[in-house]
């Protein structure tokens, strides 16, 4: 068994251990929400890490996942995992409208999926027939699963563990497969990788198409979550969030990314205690995070890990090529 | 026999300055041409509209008497038109096999899908591909710096990985922009090599290149620009005799390594004017 | 729409499109210089409003010295941020998207030290001018509007003016088109660098001051303007100083427009669907900025 296998079980132990451990439903609810922010840091992750784009709208395909996923299930009892597959699926055509836009370069693109951001937010907003306006959707139906009850926080935290490791495996196959390599290259020298047979535009597109459906699952389980949806949950601040997760955990790894997501969710509430201090103090995290360097709070640790083992068991640390997704 | 590449009346404009203008160009299959010509002549941007990677202002392209003016950059790779760059692109941080696994891309099919149900055919095709790029490095020399990240390598392991990366997926028409361009006497020569081996597996080649030490063995014909005009063309043989070629090369330009026949050129040109 | 209310929104649209040029030229100026997406240039503003309404509130001091303040005030955070952030992130050759995430963590910073210092409830600026109409060319405007547009254009003037005549501008410009050339000719780039986030600051200070002076003061007014601004800086060109200004005026006179015209509540949709609208047809805005490869 390799290394990065053990380290995967050992994290999938621990997290299946977390609600145990504190068993607290408040704590519980938030740990839920932790994983759902990062199945959004993968999504983003997809596109960062991997294919070189700054993406400013996630928190629209997120919004979009939600909101559909909350009216099926009000309006037409559709079942639960019916409810956020579709949101996903419309959150993933909604992304085809950036297709123009994919050909712009570096911050042109990044402000204009901001626009992208701005606008749908402002029709969740506006659009009362549709998202209830300002005011936004309430009663949304507690989740089933095969007509059964999800009951409780635990249960649901299982339900987003599930979906969250399922986007993982996703995602690392994509990574390690001629898609994801060719978005590698891309990423890193435009020119050449088309000279080697990339369809540039289309890859964008289709990676722009996949984090969408992923934010999208993503909305859909904060609906059922937070069984109330504001079109605030879902303003720009909401995408620049999701780009600090990966950028705080480091760019190219998606267990980076996840523990970008784990932070940006969690710091907050642990600080709660600390009252009116606690944004600032979670402004100054974010500064010194997001300068421990290009590979984020994930790179530190591999390098602390590494430098461990190499000191304890008198191994010579491997190294690798640069920080990519693993 | 009708030429791999055929070129006519091919022109670019980069507002007032005619870059390329109105050139035409015969590349027989299996033969190695040359393009020379002194700094700023225009043949850079010659090869980007050739490769797909610049549009041409006027004139056309066929290749296999197929019409490629308008085709984009991948699906020309996909055709079996493949290039290095004179300033090196190659994608730093993947490893050696990686960037060279990335040059079978447009030759490889498997979607999404194969890859997240690992379905026995994406897993023959990617054993394929990396079967291929073991042996394109092993042709050029590398095979022992595989895992290496590509952007560590001294310059002259870089220019051969960028080589191996454009013929793992054995093109048709290979565009080589100053391949020896950096090397020292003896890497020059091992270009010569390499360059006449990859003619020999197959390749039609089209080499832009500075010395004279470099085109002149490798060449089966070649074409000379100046100021974006073609201004001969012919066998090397001919080429060297040709009396506007030696001038256009006196009166400054190309960088010739100092040699015996030095005057012996400049008494040509004399001649010749 | 009568000639009347033509005139008004113009006048409405091109006061605040002052504004965003205001804020944008410092944006601009940052990236030109050091190529920082700066997420926090909103906060400067909210800053310099909150300085400029403070010392209003210890002395009555007139609108001109408010705004002073407001300047020096949006200018020193910026210098400060510099000093203490972003100089050191730069050292340490951190990414430009990691220096662009810490602009965001300046912002929560800032937002938040404000709160705590100022409140989180909106202050109200005092009326600085006679809010009654006056008369100009037979039409009926407001002296508030027709001062920031003034006040702005002045500011804006003084800028052009100091980046073609003086020494220190000139070599701000030569550090930021090309830092190696600019190295070589003796000029401390570092030191440039530091001058234009202060003078960016200044500009974000200022705009503080003239929003205030139009609605209100309140520990969150810098984002929403700021992204805007951004918005605004694309439009005319990342990185060109002309083109913020440009860009500045035609988000705000779209955005009185079409909230006049279209729907108040898309009028920032408006602007969005144009900003993209634009970089489809000029991936790098109206604008170019010389001198670099885009
Ligand atoms: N992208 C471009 N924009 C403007 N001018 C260009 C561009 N590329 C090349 N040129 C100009 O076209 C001429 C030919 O350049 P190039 O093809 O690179 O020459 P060569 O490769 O023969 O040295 C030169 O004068 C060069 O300055
Ligand atoms: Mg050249």
């Amino acid at each position: 068994m390799t290394h990065s296998n053990i380290a995967r079980i050992v994290v999938l132990v621990l997290l299946i251990a977390a609600p145990l451990v504190q068993p607290n439903a408040y704590w519980v609810h938030v740990f839920s929400l932790a994983l759902i922010g990062v199945i959004l840091a993968f999504s983003q992750q997809l596109l960062v890490g991997m294919a070189g784009i700054v993406s400013l709208g996630q928190g629209a395909f997120y919004g979009i996942g939600a909101y559909t996923a909350a009216s099926l299930s009000i309006a037409y009892k559709l079942p639960f995992l019916l409810a956020i597959l579709i949101g996903g699926l419309l959150a993933g055509a909604s992304s085809l409208l950036l297709v123009p836009i994919v050909r712009l370069k570096g911050s042109s693109l990044a402000v204009a999926t901001l626009g992208f951001a701005i606008i749908v937010h402002l029709v969740m907003m506006n659009e009362d027939w549709l998202t209830g306006g300002s005011i936004g959707l309430m009663d949304i139906p507690h989740p089933t699963l095969f007509g059964l009850p999800v009951g409780g926080e635990t249960a649901f935290y299982y339900v987003c563990l599930a979906v969250a490791a399922l986007v993982f495996l996703t995602f690392d196959r994509i990574a390690h497969s001629r898609f994801g390599r060719a978005l590698t290259a891309m990423s890193q020298d435009e020119e050449a990788a088309r000279a080697s047979g990339v369809a540039i535009s289309l890859y964008k597109s289709k990676c722009f198409l996949i984090a969408a459906i992923a934010s999208g699952i993503a909305g859909g389980l904060y609906a059922y979550h937070s069984q109330y949806l504001n079109p605030n949950d879902f303003s720009f601040q909401k995408s620049i969030d999701i780009l600090m997760m990966v950028i705080i955990g480091g760019i190219g790894s998606l267990p980076g990314a996840a523990l970008g997501a784990a932070i940006v969710v969690l710091v907050p509430e642990v600080l709660r205690s600390s009252g009116e201090f606690r944004l600032i103090l979670f402004g100054v995290m974010v500064i010194v995070l997001a300068g421990t360097g290009n590979r984020g709070l994930a790179g530190v640790i591999t390098d602390l890990v590494k430098y461990a083992i190499a000191r304890w068991w008198h191994k010579p640390a491997p190294t690798t090529a640069a920080a990519r997704v693993s | 026999m009708t030429p791999l590449l055929d070129v006519s009346g091919l022109t670019r404009h980069f507002g007032g300055l005619v870059a390329v203008n109105d050139v035409a160009l015969e590349i027989a299959p299996g033969s190695v041409h040359g393009l020379i010509g002194p700094n700023g002549a225009g043949k850079t941007t010659m090869l980007n509209m050739v490769s797909g990677h610049l549009s041409s202002s006027s004139g056309w392209i066929r290749f296999e008497r197929e019409l490629i003016t308008k085709t984009p950059v991948d699906v020309r790779a996909r055709l079996g038109i493949r290039r290095t760059f004179q300033n090196l692109k190659l994608f730093r941080e993947m490893t050696v096999l990686e960037n060279i696994m990335v040059g079978m891309h447009g030759q490889t099919q498997c979607e999404i899908w194969h890859a997240l149900l690992r379905t026995p055919r994406q897993k023959a095709e990617e054993a394929a591909i990396a079967e291929q790029a073991r042996k394109a490095l092993d042709f050029v020399g590398l095979l022992h710096l595989a895992e290496m990240p590509a952007g560590s390598l001294p310059y002259g392991s870089q220019r051969l990985v960028e080589i191996a990366r454009a013929i793992v997926a054995s093109p048709k028409l290979l565009l080589l922009d100053e391949p020896a361009a950096g090397l020292n006497g003896a890497e020059s020569k091992k270009m010569v090599g390499l360059i006449r081996a990859i003619r020999d597996s197959g390749v039609t080649i089209l080499l832009v290149e500075h010395h004279m030490d470099v085109v002149m063995p490798a060449c089966d014909t070649i074409t000379v620009l100046n100021y974006g005009k073609r201004l001969a063309n012919g066998t090397p043989a001919q080429i060297r005799e040709h009396p506007e070629v030696i001038k256009a090369y006196l009166g400054g330009g190309v960088k010739r390594r100092p040699k015996a026949d030095q005057p012996k050129a400049a008494e040509a040109a004399h001649a010749a004017s | 729409m009568t000639i009347d209310q033509f005139v008004q929104t113009m006048l409405g649209g091109l006061a605040i499109g002052c504004i965003y040029s205001l804020i944008a030229l410092g944006i601009s100026m940052i990236i030109r210089a050091t190529d920082i997406l700066h997420f926090a240039q909103g906060e400067m503003l909210m800053v310099g409003s909150m300085v400029g309404l403070s010392a209003y509130w210890m002395r009555d001091l007139p609108f001109p010295i408010v705004l002073l303040f407001g300047i020096i005030g949006g200018g020193l955070i910026s210098t400060v941020v510099e000093l203490v952030v972003y100089r050191t992130l730069r050292m340490q050759r951190v990414a430009l998207i990691n220096i662009m995430i810490a602009t965001i963590g300046v912002s929560i910073v800032l937002q938040n030290v404000a709160r705590l210092v100022w409140g989180s409830e909106p202050l109200g600026y005092p009326s600085l001018f006679d809010s009654k109409g006056i008369v100009v060319a037979g039409f009926a405007v407001s002296p508030q509007l027709l001062w920031i547009v003034i006040l702005s254009a002045l500011i804006m003037g003084t800028l052009i003016l100091f980046f073609r005549y003086t020494r220190l501008g000139i070599a701000m410009q030569a550090a930021a088109q090309d830092p190696d050339v600019a190295r070589l000719m003796g000029i401390n780039v570092d030191r440039t660098t530091t001058y234009t986030f202060a003078v960016a600051g200044m500009m974000a200070g200022a705009a503080g001051v003239l929003l205030g002076s139009l609605f209100f003061a309140s520990f969150n007014m810098g984002f929403i303007t700021g992204i805007k601004a951004f918005v605004a800086a694309t439009l005319g060109g990342l990185g060109s100083v002309a083109g913020a200004m440009i860009g500045g005026l035609i988000f705000g006179l779209i955005e009185t427009f079409s909230g006049m015209l279209i729907s108040t509540a898309y009028k920032d949709a408006v602007g969005m669907v144009v900003l993209i609208l634009i970089l489809l047809l000029m991936p790098n805005g109206l604008l170019t900025r010389a001198g670099r490869e885009v």
